[in-house]
């Protein structure tokens, strides 16, 4: 697994753990008969950690953005053939110098 | 032997000729609004077991999900090196697609944890 994707595991557990202190928290105001009233700090800091955990899982997980330029590098259309029946050399061009930076595309 | 090597990612959309971005590559773009109703997907249910652990109900908890989704918009764009044009035909396509798609997931969850948490 990758990188990213553990780290988005971490925060669900992050997320879990804080719910799991929640509802102990709440039973305590039970047991108390107070008012729920806000979460400690502490809990409502692991949901922050949590959520910036599981945010940053979720952009980078699913891939990279690809280009959609048609002449960036990535996308190059025009490639030699390369299969060898098409693969002729005695034809007119022999007449020009020969370009040296056509590329294959791979 | 006759195979022609044409990669499938070569498949151009055009749009009318006075545009100043006549072709972009469909493929890519296609794979780009995935990646984005994935993410916001995702952060939908996230924001959903937060809100509910929060405590959260009515008004605020729908204010909640529309500030998860403007973060998510901003992390998109920074994903995006802010450089939308190589990425995407319009800004509309990266910051609104699919922001209100993950309403009811964010709802579902929300009261699943909500009672989960704060009820039982």
């Amino acid at each position: 697994m990758s990188f990213g994707f553990m780290i988005g595991v971490f925060g669900v557990l992050i997320l879990a753990h804080a719910a799991y202190s929640t509802i102990q928290y709440r039973s305590l105001l039970k047991i108390l008969e107070e008012e729920f009233s806000g979460l400690p700090m502490n809990v409502v800091g692991e949901l922050l950690l949590g959520l910036v955990f599981c945010m940053w899982a979720a952009l980078t997980v699913p891939g990279k953005f690809l280009s959609i330029l048609p002449y960036s590098e990535e996308n190059r259309i025009v490639s030699l053939p390369d299969n060898l029946d098409f693969m002729v050399f005695n034809h007119r061009g022999k007449v020009f110098p020969s370009k040296m930076d056509l590329k294959l595309k791979r | 032997m006759v195979g022609h090597e044409d990669s499938g990612a070569s498949k151009k959309k055009s749009t009318d000729s006075s545009n100043d971005l006549p072709t972009f590559n469909a493929e890519n773009l296609q794979n780009n609004t995935k990646i984005i109703y994935y993410s916001r997907t995702f952060l939908s249910i996230i924001g959903g077991v937060i809100a509910g652990i929060l405590g959260y109900t009515g008004l605020t908890g729908f204010v909640f999900y529309f500030l998860i989704m403007a973060i998510t918009s901003l992390g998109l764009a920074a994903k995006a090196k802010f450089s939308i044009h190589s990425y995407f035909d319009c800004w509309n396509r990266l910051l609104l697609d699919g922001f209100l798609g993950g309403l009811l997931s964010y709802v579902l969850f929300w009261t699943f944890a909500y009672d989960i948490v704060h009820i039982f």
